[in-house]
């Protein structure tokens, strides 16, 4: 199906909820990688990350019955990943996007703490300080930019799972990505 | 503050998809040194992640979840809930059975002798009540399938 709704996902719902065994192991397999992306990219610490994706997975289990098969399963499992790690850093009073001030600092300053921008060229460390540099970056955007182009998913359903508007998400893409860059051109020679 | 280079700009995004698409296909370098920038960014984020979750992270979410209670209510909790509409049920009909003779006989005697006209406006109004209730269900139903889209 064109909109991310297959067959599989409906049998597998009807399993769990039909209290087939396994079948609630298998949609945890199936979705944990996508949960983990959602959850890691918005919680720094790995610990607490584990946790709150079991969470999300419990909730999952226990509000299944609610899904109505009105969007694919995938949106809404990293639904209640995302809500659940939204919480989260609100509760620790973590900062989800950009505050309007952190917007205006280019990512090398907030970055030259850790590593030197003029030295190295090459590849691996061009990439080690690109990761670096994605690490830095708001708990929301490295969300929206992992789920890009990590797990490949469509702006929609990103709208879906962070309950953005998909013009919001495409501004998000394109300034994480623009200052990833912008920040690359110093070690690289590219004119920004 | 944004700065004046924030503002989306249709060109750099093109060239921005442009170099996720190159690096999806793994195509050859082309020699546009924007899209090699851009292709080494991309690179960046479609790496996996450092750490994972435990290889047997799924059975053990399996195993608490068949422990916690599901759909949102525990068996004794239904179990409670059917006694409680059996017991109702029972309690009505036993009432009815008592008394409904006497009601019946009591409404009766209020209502005005059957009339043809009468029951055919009644039937009618029933009728685009029960219309009116479907048309507009269908219309919100609409609305909910465009709101997803």
């Amino acid at each position: 199906m064109d909109d991310g709704r297959t067959p599989e996902d409906r049998a597998l719902v009807t399993a769990v909820l039909g209290g087939e065994p396994g079948a609630f192991e298998r949609l945890v397999r199936d979705y944990q990688g996508l949960c983990w992306h959602i959850v890691r990219r918005m919680v720094r610490d790995p610990e607490d990350a584990r946790e709150l994706c079991q969470e999300a997975f419990l909730r999952v289990h226990q509000c299944l019955h609610q899904y109505r098969h009105d969007a694919p399963l995938k949106a809404w499992i990293g639904q209640v990943a995302y809500s659940i790690a939204k919480r989260h850093l609100e509760r620790k009073r973590i900062p989800v996007a950009d505050s309007a001030d952190d917007e205006g600092v280019p990512l090398h300053e907030r970055v030259a703490d850790d590593f030197d921008l003029e030295g190295a060229v090459a590849d691996d460390d061009i990439a080690r300080r690109l990761h670096a540099a994605i690490e830095r970056l708001p708990p929301l955007q490295r969300t929206i930019l992992t789920l890009y182009h990590l797990d490949e998913l469509p702006v929609a359903q990103i709208a879906r799972i962070t309950g953005l508007a998909e013009g919001t998400l495409k501004s998000h893409l394109f300034r994480s990505r623009k200052r990833l860059r912008e920040w690359l051109a110093p070690g690289m020679g590219v004119a920004a | 503050m944004n700065t004046p280079t924030d503002h989306f700009d249709e060109r750099e995004w093109r060239l921005q998809e442009r170099a996720l698409r190159e690096e999806r296909l793994a195509s050859a370098d082309g020699g546009d040194d924007g899209i090699a920038a851009y292709r080494k960014v991309v690179r960046a984020l479609r790496e996996p992640l450092p750490d994972a979750l435990p290889a047997d992270f799924a059975a053990n979410v399996a195993a608490r979840a068949a422990c916690a209670p599901a759909r949102g209510d525990s068996r004794v909790e239904r179990w409670l809930l059917r006694a409680l509409v059996a017991a109702f049920a029972a309690s009505a009909l036993y009432v009815v059975a008592n008394d409904g003779g006497d009601w019946l006989r009591a409404s009766a005697s209020l209502l005005p002798a059957a009339d043809a006209t009468a029951l055919r406006s009644w039937g009618l109004a029933l009728g685009a009540c029960i219309a009116m209730t479907w048309a507009l269900g269908r219309m919100r139903e609409g609305h909910g399938h465009a709101a997803m889209r």
